[in-house]
């Protein structure tokens, strides 16, 4: 009998997921664990494993790389040598055993159970909510309206066309298009709603001298350059930064604690995200066991950790367990900014961009310094202003002498 | 009689091979009547045959290669592949056709007879017919129609003593079928129908009384068929070989021969040089026939409807144009009386519209311009001069046929829908139809159920007819003009409840196209689809409604065959409602047809499930209280669009 590939649920809560793409070609053999196809749920992308072995069928009709899947719809078969593929209806309707002509044989039995059980998960969705009018789907296509968030007029219950303009008028009044969430999005602006209401943020700011912080960046440059055999990977200013908050943490622990009700948690050691800004939106890489690395180490893990950020391959597992995030947008030029604590962490740490400036010195001469501001939110249940203050400037001592922050 | 007698031996041999696709009625044993009637018939002369009509065909003067190519099926047949041995055309040589239904043929023969009164053009119409069709209706009917008008026909009935199967004398009361026609006043004769000089003798007699205005006579030809009733069929379980072999010895043809050949007229040279020459004749017409091309498939609906090579504009008038207020009733009389003195072909039969002037003055005025001729009052027999009227039409009159209430045709629906809706299609075009049968139809003044049905379903059911449904006086006198220049069969039904209407009539003359709706009423909210009545009901449901903020568009499709779809789904397009108020029955009528075409085209465009409102499924009932009770009044259509417009 032909087996079913089903979406997997790669969590409790998930319901649907991004079909990326077959790792393997219609009619090759699959063994049992092979790589089969990649899916991003929630924030990753992963790479999905063959629980059985058999020939792969990908159906003409199957999911296109990009479609959203809902968790149990059939993706494709894996076929024993010489069985041919059964047709996949894109929507399946509950099995009428006498329709479908099965007879009540053991095996007939046990095809009617998969199939119901397909169904389980797909057909939910496709029958719950209202019915629409031919009019109003097509004018919800149109509009890019969700039939499913509509609440129907029409006597007995059907959403009816102009259910679906006046939607489309709140949602997208004076010409607006209408842009369906991903995965991500819906993430992110659950993860941040979260945030806003399960914190109390403060955010302060303090500005330090990256003259120093510079040089070693520079230094660290050549050197690698100098050295042909060096293959290593040159830090950049936020591995540096990610590497000192770490000494900076060590010293004042209570910045990296989690709120846990009726107490305090404290890390062991300590991991820390670093704000990745990807295509798809915002995705938050960890680097481990910063407080016993070296530099050079996390620039390895964070080059790696970005880079599969950005081809949207990054692993579920490396999306958690941090302490405390570091948000860099300096690059863009901003100075100052507000970041949003990233639960169940206590504290963030926003950088701004570094500006040469005239520094004015005891003897009314000026001097031209790099400076730049650091911008803490944190939460106020966890640590006071003063704390947040003392944890803040340790860290600017340590920017502005990097040297000896590094030892 | 040689060239029959060959031919169908030819064709009885191809019938075994296969080369017949359908039936195959030979007219072995009968050969003399044809050739002894059609001796005396010119091309314009008009025969009407059965299903038993190669003979006729042949003796009329149809190539036999036509003949045979048409039972081939082939493109070079006479009815161009359309009709077989049953259905043989050839107008060109008078031949109007051989039917498959016993009976209609006496009727159009009669036509014929009366389209010759009309046009005073001296040409006479023949009907064969067999026993079996001394039996029917059309029989009595026509004869009668014929002797009270004094028609130039010919009634040949071809006794050969069974109807398919069925004795003759087991299935006549008086086995004379000669002396039936006296009881009608027709010059009546019985002759030897195996004996051609005998036939061609009283045909002689016959066609020139015809001709000379002395009126239609019936010739009863005794005589048998000595093959089967059809190619293939058993024939001895009705009847005896002896029986069989005691005609056979009666031949026709062996008998002119010995005439001949006992009074000198020819020699046995001169015979067998003419049987050579029929031989050769019928084979050189099998081999045509084989090899001609069978028609392509593209064409098989065409001619269902005529063309008109140079149709008339139809515009209807300018909105601008002057107008007077007449009503529905004197609307439809000035179509009539502007048409029937501008054609001189258009004559009116009906029940008391001559002199009365028709029963809701339909033709008021009219008979004292145009005479009894062209103003026939007739018997009450539909059927009779309905089919009277289809055999006029295919000889070049314009017959109007006004049957006073729809419910009185239906006498006569297989002459409608059998020949006059088919005539066209079966002789490939070659024939035309413009039969105007107009009468009135709807619910209304207790006139129970014989005087209240709306039929135009039915006849929209079938290709070939038109089939229009006016709501108004100006849309009345437009749809009217129209169908009175129109060649095809046109149902001309009209709204008793209407008749007395008055509304705004140009003073210009103007047409209105058929298959052109017209939008009544313009609005955004709901079309309803009304026909007749149902669009003034609608219309004052439509002002209730505009007071509620309910906008309805109303559309009147006018005719319902061809129905204006088009027209439908753009408003459709506009509301994404649609209510069809029918007066007419629910179930296969005009109103499922019309949700089914905007169900099918018109899907995306719905906004809400195509709704009906329709007459009640039951015979009209007289007392007002029940009779209220079938129909949609203003308040259920009102309640109709409300419960659509929440949908």
């Amino acid at each position: 009998m032909p087996i079913e590939i089903q979406l997997p649920r790669l969590g409790w809560s998930m319901e649907e997921g991004k079909f990326l793409d077959w790792l393997k070609k219609d009619g090759d053999f699959i063994q049992e664990g092979e790589p089969l196809f990649t899916l991003e749920s929630d924030k990753a992308a992963q790479e999905i494993e063959s629980i059985d072995a058999g020939i792969l069928h990908i159906p003409s009709n199957g999911p296109k790389p990009g479609d959203l899947v809902q968790v149990g719809q059939v993706l494709g078969y894996l076929l024993s040598q010489g069985e041919s593929a059964p047709g996949l209806s894109p929507q399946r309707a509950p099995a009428d055993p006498q329709a479908c002509g099965l007879d009540p044989s053991a095996e007939g039995k046990s095809q009617r159970v998969d199939v119901s059980q397909s169904t389980e998960a797909t057909l939910p969705r496709a029958t719950a909510g209202h019915p629409a009018s031919p009019r109003a789907r097509r004018a919800a296509k149109q509009h890019g309206v969700d039939l499913s968030t509509l609440s129907p007029s029409g006597q007995g219950g059907r959403i009816r066309e102009c259910d679906v303009l006046a939607a489309a008028d709140s949602t997208s009044s004076g010409g607006m298009k209408s842009v369906p969430l991903t995965p991500l999005r819906s993430s992110i602006a659950a993860r941040l709603m979260h945030s806003r209401q399960t914190t109390v943020p403060v955010t302060i700011n303090g500005r330090c001298d990256a003259t120093e912080l510079l040089a070693l960046r520079r230094r660290l440059k050549s050197k690698s350059s100098s050295d042909q055999q060096s293959i290593g990977v040159i830090p950049t200013i936020n591995d540096i930064l990610v590497l000192l908050t770490a000494t900076a943490l060590r010293q004042h622990p209570m910045l990296a604690a989690r709120w846990a009700g009726d107490h305090l948690l404290l890390p062991e050691s300590i991991h820390i995200g670093i704000a990745v800004d990807t295509e798809a939106g915002l995705l938050v890489p960890v680097i481990r066991g910063v407080d016993t690395a070296t530099l050079t180490q996390v620039a390895t893990q964070s080059q790696r950790l970005i880079a599969e950020a950005r081809a949207g391959k990054l692993a579920a597992v490396d999306m958690h367990g941090a302490c405390f995030t570091l948000s860099n947008l300096g690059s863009l030029g901003v100075e100052a900014f507000t970041p949003v604590i990233n639960p169940p962490e206590s504290a963030i740490l926003g950088i701004g961009a570094i500006v040469r400036e005239a520094v004015p010195l005891d003897d009314g001469s000026f001097v031209a310094r790099d400076r730049l501001t650091l911008s803490l939110t944190f939460d106020h249940r966890v640590n006071d202003g003063a704390a947040a203050a003392r944890f803040l400037l340790t860290l600017r001592q340590l920017i502005e002498q990097p040297f000896q922050g590094l030892m | 009689m040689l060239t029959i007698r060959m031919v169908e031996e030819r064709l009885a041999k191809s019938h075994q091979r296969g080369l017949i696709h359908g039936a195959c009625h030979t007219y072995v044993g009968q050969e003399a009547i044809a050739t002894g009637v059609c001796a005396h018939l010119h091309n314009a002369d008009a025969i009407f045959s059965t299903h038993r009509g190669h003979g006729h065909a042949l003796a009329k003067g149809m190539e036999p290669g036509q003949l045979m190519a048409e039972l081939f099926g082939r493109e070079t047949g006479c009815s161009r592949g359309r009709g077989g041995s049953m259905h043989l055309f050839a107008p060109e040589i008078g031949m109007m056709g051989t039917s498959g239904i016993v009976g209609p043929c006496i009727l159009q023969a009669a036509g014929a007879g009366y389209s010759s009164l009309i046009l005073k053009s001296g040409q006479v119409g023949v009907a064969f017919f067999g026993d079996g069709a001394a039996n029917n209706g059309a029989f009595h009917e026509g004869l009668n129609m014929a002797s009270i008008w004094k028609l130039p026909v010919l009634f040949v009935c071809e006794n050969n003593q069974f109807a398919t199967e069925v004795p003759f004398a087991s299935v006549a009361g008086n086995s004379s079928v000669a002396a039936r026609g006296a009881a009608y006043g027709l010059s009546s004769i019985e002759v030897d129908g195996n004996d051609v000089l005998a036939v061609e003798a009283a045909a002689g007699e016959a066609v020139t009384r015809a001709r000379d205005g002395g009126g239609p006579t019936l010739i009863e030809c005794t005589t048998y068929r000595t093959r089967a009733h059809a190619e293939g069929m058993g024939d001895f379980t009705y009847r005896t070989r002896e029986d069989v072999e005691q005609w056979r010895a009666r031949c026709p043809i062996a008998r002119l021969k010995k005439h001949l050949l006992e009074h000198g007229l020819a020699s046995d040279a001169q015979l067998d040089s003419i049987e050579q020459e029929v031989a050769a004749l019928t084979e050189a017409a099998h081999e045509f026939a084989e090899k001609s091309a069978y028609p392509t498939a593209e064409s098989a609906t065409s001619h269902v409807y005529a063309v008109s090579a140079n149709a008339p504009h139809r515009d209807a008038p300018s909105t601008s144009s002057a107008t007077r207020e007449i009503t529905f009733m004197k609307a439809t009389l000035e179509a009539l009386t502007e048409e029937m003195a501008r054609n001189p072909k258009i004559f009116v039969m009906g029940e008391g519209i001559g002199v009365r002037g028709g029963n809701f003055a339909t033709t008021s005025g009219l008979f004292a311009v145009h005479g009894a001729a062209r103003l026939r009052d007739t018997p009450i027999c539909e059927r009779g001069f309905v089919g009277l009227a289809g055999g006029a039409a295919m000889t070049g009159t314009r017959p109007v046929v006004d049957f006073m209430f729809a419910d009185f045709v239906l006498d006569s629906v297989g002459e409608i829908v059998n020949q006059i809706a088919k005539m066209q299609y079966m002789s490939s075009g070659r024939l035309k139809m413009p039969v105007l049968l107009r009468g009135c139809i709807g619910i209304g003044h207790a006139a129970a159920t014989h005087h209240s049905g709306s039929y135009y379903s039915m006849y929209a059911h079938f290709p070939g007819l038109r089939v229009v449904v006016p709501s108004s006086p100006r849309d009345a006198k437009g749809l009217l003009k129209t169908a009175l220049t129109c060649d095809d069969p046109v149902l001309f039904l009209e709204h008793r409840e209407l008749m007395s209407v008055k509304g705004p009539v140009p003073e210009e003359e103007y047409f209105i196209d058929f298959g052109k709706a017209a939008v009544v009423r313009e609005g955004s909210d709901v079309t309803v689809v009304a026909l007749a009545l149902m669009v003034h009901k609608t219309l004052a449901a439509c002002e209730t409604l505009a007071a509620e903020g309910i906008s309805v568009e109303l559309i009147d499709p006018r005719t319902v065959a061809p129905l204006d779809v088009d027209t439908l789904l753009r408003s459709v397009a506009k509301t994404g409602r649609l209510l069809i108020v029918d007066e007419d029955f629910a179930h296969c009528g005009i109103s499922a047809e019309i949700a089914a075409q905007l169900a099918d085209r018109g899907f995306d465009d719905l906004d809400a499930p195509i709704r009906r409102l329709n007459g009640k499924p039951s015979p009209t009932p007289y007392s007002p209280t029940l009779e209220a009770a079938v129909v949609p009044n203003v308040e259920a259509i009102a309640n109709a669009i409300r419960s659509l417009h929440a949908e």
